[in-house]
């Protein structure tokens, strides 16, 4: 059966179609038109689907839609506030920590996700965080000095 | 610089409201008008064709710039931007010579309604190609004197161009000019376009990599509501209302297939050796297949030692993040797909061949591809999509999985090279026999002063769907020559770095092999360090790596040289993502299959290189603003792996000959 039910997604009220086979990714692509998470595996394997569920980092080609039923859901369009890019997006646009930029919203995300739980994390600990984030194109060392840029814990 | 050609200028004025007054001036412009105006709306469009003074040559392909109102200048481009800085750098190079800023200058990519045919994007070909030519029409425009009103026609006899020591843009690290969008996830992909009242389609693929559709039988899927059953040739799928009941109609369609063994994996390379043909020389090819110097074998013959061994790679997967996706439109027998290809005139003509059309009357508009590796070169996708929309009558949206990607797109080739050397008495190689079975020429060529040389590509029956690649053949080619001049150097007791320096006579090829070793603290007989040089594509490079137990990689140190740098961190960021690139297909990236189908057809089952992997990277530019620059998107990968080969043999004396190098059931890292 297809059952609306509502969720927040960046900060506003939304309701959604849950259903059998139908994931948090087709939710935010198909009905919101948010489509900012990517999909590159759909098992969970590569983080460009990432979003935030309750502050965490959630791949969201693995969430059952219904499983976000009541939640809160942040997306990479969420991160801009009123024109003012979040540090961490402003952070990837000065090392240029991108080429083609698909995996750039799942990078994001997750380490929007390791910043609210360890404000400053060590190098090892963002490599670890975003190991199961894939960037195709090789910007790796790129987004690791930008994600220790937004943390404020400055090159090494 | 002056260059001696004739420039004409043609102008069309784009104002909405003076539509019919303004027939369309030249055959470029029949119905783009339209198509031009909603996408860049009102202003005057110049089209700047060069014709060589002497020469009777035919025009060459019209460069378009439209000037808005708002005196912002739209370079339009038949090339697409995959990641490497397409924008970005024609943003600089018209910026240079119109004299703006670059904030006043957009590109417009692929749309072949209005964009101009220059090329596929590939070869690394953008700053050898494209830029020159942007730079030249812009330059035209800026003598001619441009305004957004301008009607007249203008024929500026002779450009100059912008003295490399007088760039302001050009030779800057400008950064991308998409990058706002990006972070902000607003950048739209193959797979984020829409287009109203579109249905969904699947295909059935395959259980057999060679398989053929028999019989298909569409009963149980059509009874799902809304699903149509598409056969077609050689294709069976269907089409739903959404993805989700075209998933579900997919499982009901049933299908009979005939289907064709392939080799056993172990038994691929002697296939390839078995099927092969004799090198054949095309004259006038980018990559002739037979390069020949001297007698190779009077040098075998009069050798005073010689050495012999054969290096193979695997199949490989792009795995472009971004899976393929298509939507296919028709209007009577005029096709529009909405796409990313990187080869929007190869898939044009395959599209207008499939359906009997003439190619006027397909349109692809190419969207921002999550970058290519040369997987997009051909038009699966999109035939399929045209294939399913001609048949339902509706515009048809199809999004291949990552699945599919592995079942329907192509492999870089697996490679098998033969290489024979010739010594005389100072241990110096002076004949090189050298072949290459099923990969390619690119990287045939060898960048040593050797007197006698035969290099040759032959051609094989290749058990598994192959096609281009970032560099192609260059990385097998590579290193094959690479660990054949290591193994060399070993056996007459060289130092690596010396024995090959003791064969270049190149400059440019010296200079980034001695600068490497320096800054690298390249040490005679050290253990774990490995070094690798080429000429690729005409950029000078050499690879110092470095490897430490178990089987990991310490560090990278590339030495570039492409001649003039026109974005260093661009180019930067390119060299340091073809090396983790690279990294992958050296140690551990290898498409499984079975006599039946492929077996890597998800990422848990293919790995590819992660942040877990990677080792301490240093990028250095050699920028020789006098040098006319050439690609670089591609070049960086070619080293890596014998780099890393070499590495491991001074680490542990043990030589490896196979790409990857290491099986998964290795220690990992
Ligand atoms: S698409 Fe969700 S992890 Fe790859
Ligand atoms: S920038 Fe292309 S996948 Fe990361």
């Amino acid at each position: 059966m297809n059952n609306p039910v509502s969720v927040v997604v960046n900060g506003a009220k939304r309701s959604i179609v849950v259903g059998q086979g139908i994931t948090l990714l087709d939710v935010l692509r198909d009905q919101l038109d948010l489509t900012g998470a990517k999909y590159g595996c759909g098992e969970g394997q590569c983080g460009a689907c990432t979003v935030l569920v309750e502050g965490k980092a959630v791949r969201s080609c693995l969430a059952a839609a219904e499983s976000v039923a009541g939640k809160k859901v942040e997306t990479v369009e969420g991160l801009e506030r009123e024109g003012r890019l979040h540090p961490l997006q402003a952070a990837f646009l000065e090392k240029s920590a991108f080429q083609c930029g698909y995996c750039t919203p799942g990078f994001l995300m997750a380490a929007e996700a390791l910043l609210r739980r360890v404000p400053k994390p060590a190098e090892a600990e963002i490599r670890r965080e975003l190991n199961g984030n894939i960037c195709r194109c090789g910007t790796y060392p790129r987004i690791v000095e930008a994600v220790r840029m937004a943390a404020g814990v400055g090159k090494r | 610089m002056d260059i001696k050609t004739r420039y004409k200028i043609e102008t069309m004025d784009l104002e909405p409201d003076r539509f019919e007054i303004f027939a369309p001036s030249a055959h470029q412009f029949e119905w783009t008008r339209r198509e031009l105006l909603a996408l860049l709306g009102a202003g005057v469009l110049y089209v700047v064709s060069a014709q060589d003074a002497d020469a009777q040559q035919p025009e060459r392909i019209g460069l378009r710039l439209h000037v808005a109102p708002t005196g912002v200048v739209t370079v339009l481009t038949g090339k697409v931007d995959i990641g490497q800085g397409l924008r970005t750098l024609l943003t600089q190079a018209a910026a240079e010579e119109l004299r703006l800023t670059p904030e006043k200058v957009r590109v417009q990519t692929c749309d072949t309604a209005v964009t101009p045919d220059d090329g596929g994007t590939w070869a690394s070909l953008t700053t050898p190609q494209t830029v020159p030519a942007v730079r030249m029409a812009a330059a035209a425009l800026r003598e001619a004197g441009f305004h957004a009103e301008s009607m007249q026609r203008t024929v500026a006899a002779s450009v100059t161009l912008t003295a490399p020591k007088d760039w302001k843009v050009l030779g800057t690290s400008l950064p991308p000019v998409s990058g706002r969008d990006i972070v902000t996830g607003r950048q739209k992909y193959g797979a984020d376009v829409r287009v109203e009242g579109m249905l969904h389609g699947k295909v059935l693929r395959a259980p057999s990599h060679h398989a053929a559709l028999v019989k298909a039988d569409g009963s149980a899927a059509e009874k799902v509501t809304g699903v149509r059953v598409v056969r077609n040739g050689t294709l069976a799928g269907v089409v739903a209302g959404d993805d989700r009941t075209a998933s579900e109609a997919l499982r009901l369609l049933k299908a009979e297939w005939k289907e064709t063994p392939l080799p056993a994996q172990a038994e691929v390379f002697a296939h390839l050796r078995k099927t092969a043909e004799a090198p054949v020389f095309v004259r006038g090819s980018r990559y002739p297949a037979v390069l020949e110097q001297g007698s190779v074998v009077e040098a075998m013959k009069g050798a005073v030692r010689r050495h012999e061994a054969t290096y193979t790679a695997e199949y490989i997967a792009h795995v472009a993040l971004d899976c393929r996706s298509a939507i296919a439109e028709w209007d009577g027998d005029k096709l529009t797909v909405h796409c990313g290809t990187q080869a929007p005139q190869v898939v044009r003509r395959e599209l207008a061949e499939a359906f009997r059309i003439p190619v006027n009357n397909v349109r692809l508009i190419v969207s921002n591809i999550g970058a290519g590796f040369g997987s997009r070169h051909r038009g699966e996708c999109e035939l399929e999509a045209a294939a399913l929309a001609r048949a339902v009558g509706k515009p048809v949206r199809l999004a291949w999985s990552r699945e599919d990607e592995f079942l329907a797109g192509y492999f870089r080739p697996a490679a098998v090279v033969d290489v024979k050397t010739a010594l005389d008495a100072s241990q110096r190689v002076v004949g090189w026999d050298f072949h290459n079975y099923n990969s390619g020429a690119s990287g045939l060529a060898v960048p040593y002063a050797i007197a006698n040389s035969y290099c040759g590509f032959h051609k094989s029956d290749s058990p598994l769907r192959q096609g281009s690649y970032r560099s192609l053949a260059a990385v097998a080619n590579t290193f094959a020559r690479e660990s054949h001049m290591d193994e060399v150097a070993h056996l007459t007791g060289s130092d690596p770095v010396e024995y090959r320096l003791r064969h270049i006579e190149d400059t440019r090829l010296r200079h980034v092999v001695e600068a490497g070793a320096r800054r690298f603290g390249w040490e005679k007989g050290r253990r774990g360090m490995g070094v690798a040089c080429t000429i690729e594509k005409d950029a000078r490079l050499a690879l110092f790596a470095e490897v430490e137990e178990p089987i990991r990689v310490r560090r990278l140190l590339l030495l570039f040289d492409c001649g003039a740098v026109l974005n260093p961190d661009n180019l930067r960021n390119q060299l340091t993502g073809a090396l983790i690139q690279g990294m992958g297909g050296a140690l551990f990236e290898s498409v499984r299959h079975d006599r039946r189908q492929v077996l890597s057809l998800r990422l848990s089952r293919y790995r590819l290189p992660r942040m877990a992997d990677l080792p301490e990277i240093e990028v250095q530019l050699v920028d020789r603003r006098e040098v006319a620059p050439t690609g670089a998107g591609e070049a960086g990968i070619t080293l890596v792996a014998p780099a890393l080969a070499n590495a491991w043999f001074s680490f542990k004396g043990e030589r490896r000959r196979g790409l990857p190098l290491f099986t998964a059931g290795e220690p990992k890292r």
